[in-house]
């Protein structure tokens, strides 16, 4: 039996990286999952590996419109939602002095404004024993060069999972944070401009030695979204080698 | 097949409390257990509930010859050792101006001197994928009244968890925390006056503050340890995973 059997999910940005792996995670241990994408081929491909427990949602995190019709089809399907791994976010880099009104802009909709309202559209389908999941960054509590806005909108993540426990206490509903440090996904490997030389250099400056790959952070998703961890709450987990720790 | 088949576990103060009920998870998810604790007749009764794939050693982890003996034992009889939880650990309460040099003594003994030497003498019986997990306290980071010599103790045993990470990159072992916040164990129990009346007293006035609105139990830790033991959190290094519905987060 496991340990998310009959539980509806949704992960927002599961086509690739680390919202596939944890939907492949869930649906190993019983669970439905919807996955959402905004690219269409992308997200047609995603389920087509998931099988029959997955379903796809085309929808973008910042369109608030999108989450409306998004909520309104999970409704429909299965009439509920018990796990939402927020995972959806944007990465980019920009030095101080670099920062433009545009990379501020988009930043912080979709990694801020888009997750709070998919959490909070996705509230009327949630009950007790439900578990939210935010996606932050160890970047969170570290300071990388050029990284500062991208950081900035995961401190305000982990930041809301504080709130939202203090706003949902008495309904039986968690919020925690996962917080992947370097991971292996297409999203970092477009950093080292297709090389893997940056990589590898970063790589030492892990305790563990090297990156962390998606289904190490699936499988903590997985521990925040099960009844394992029915007394964590407003927590940040982080999943990152060390780097952030030492 | 569970997610510590095949590995060999000590559980130090493995007689009740959160102690017991990670060895019991451990044995469930596969594993061989050793459980240590200082009284023998409560060590045989966990042992006796325990069953076969668990073997107990009666040890005070604040006892250099006491741990030594452990190890040896360790390995003359598996050899090796996989996951080690340094569970051993307690606290009393004296506020400022009420704090004694026995008092401080005894509590830095038991939960700091103590645990360097469990996790220092059995590094020569782990190796590559082996899981150290240190048990430590929300108090680590929340002041609370008579409170402060236990809570500088689990200050201090949050940090070894870093040092120690550093120490020992390249081995493949991993060390992390985990941190409980309102427990109902035996431990709990003994800090109040040891009625049932008192007890709840202390544990209303408690989980008024904890967001999920009630004390946790000893096997909702145990997950957690579970989690930080098995290769679930093969990326997990260095980190404290608090599990207390709340209490230090918000």
């Amino acid at each position: 039996m496991g340990k998310l059997a009959g539980k509806i999910a949704l992960i927002t940005g599961g086509s690739e990286g680390i919202g596939f792996a944890t939907a492949q995670e869930f649906i190993s241990e019983g669970a439905f999952v919807f996955i959402t994408g905004r690219r269409k081929e992308v997200l047609d491909a995603a389920v087509a590996t998931l099988g029959p427990n997955a379903s796809a949602v085309q929808s973008n995190a910042e369109n608030l419109n999108d989450l409306d019709r998004l909520y309104a089809e999970i409704k429909t399907k299965k009439g509920k939602l018990d796990v939402l791994f927020v995972n959806a976010g944007i990465y980019s880099g920009a030095p101080l002095g670099q920062i433009t009104e545009e990379h501020y802009d988009s930043i912080f909709g979709v990694n801020v404004k888009g997750l709070l309202f998919t959490v909070q559209k996705a509230l009327p389908l949630m009950g007790k024993g439900g578990s939210i999941i935010l996606n932050g960054s160890v970047v969170a509590v570290k300071g990388f060069p050029a990284l500062s806005v991208y950081s900035a909108t995961k401190a305000a993540v982990r930041n809301f999972a504080r709130g939202w426990t203090a706003d949902l206490k008495g309904t039986g509903i968690r919020v925690n944070v996962v917080s992947p440090g370097p991971i292996d996904t297409p999203g970092t490997r477009v950093l080292g401009n297709g090389t893997t030389a940056a990589l590898d250099q970063f790589a030492t400056q892990v305790p563990l030695g090297r990156y962390g790959q998606g289904n190490e952070i699936a499988k903590a998703a997985l521990f925040l979204a099960s009844d394992d961890s029915s007394f964590v709450a407003g927590f940040d987990l982080m999943v990152d080698g060390g780097i952030g720790q030492i | 097949m569970g997610k510590l088949t095949g590995k060999i576990a000590l559980v130090t103060g493995g007689s009740e409390g959160i102690g017991f009920a990670t060895a019991q998870e451990f044995i469930k998810e596969g594993a061989f257990v050793f459980i240590t604790g200082r009284r023998k007749p409560t060590l045989d009764a966990a042992v006796a509930k325990l069953g076969t794939s668990a073997l107990g050693i009666q040890a005070d982890s604040a006892k250099l010859d006491d741990l030594d003996r452990l190890y040896a034992e360790i390995k003359q009889k598996k050899g090796k050792l996989d996951v080690l939880f340094v569970n051993a650990g307690g606290g009393e309460f004296a506020p400022l101006g009420q704090i004694t040099e026995e008092h401080y003594d005894q509590t830095f003994a038991k939960n700091v001197k103590g645990l360097v030497f469990t996790v220092q003498k059995a590094l020569p019986l782990l190796g590559k994928g082996g899981s150290i997990i240190l048990n430590a306290s929300i108090v680590a980071t929340k002041g609370m009244p008579a409170f402060s010599v236990y809570s500088a103790t689990k200050a201090a045993v949050r940090n070894f968890a870093r040092g120690w990470t550093a120490d020992l990159k390249g081995t493949g072992i991993r060390v992390n925390v985990v941190s409980p916040g309102p427990i109902d164990t035996p431990g709990l129990r003994g800090v109040t006056d040891g009625t049932d009346e008192g007890y709840k007293q202390f544990t209303d006035a408690m989980t008024a503050s904890v967001p999920l609105g009630r004390v946790g139990q000893p096997e909702e830790i145990a997950k957690a340890v579970v989690y930080l033991a098995s290769e679930d959190s093969s990326f997990v290094a260095g980190f404290d995973l608090v599990v207390d519905g709340g209490f230090a987060q918000i």
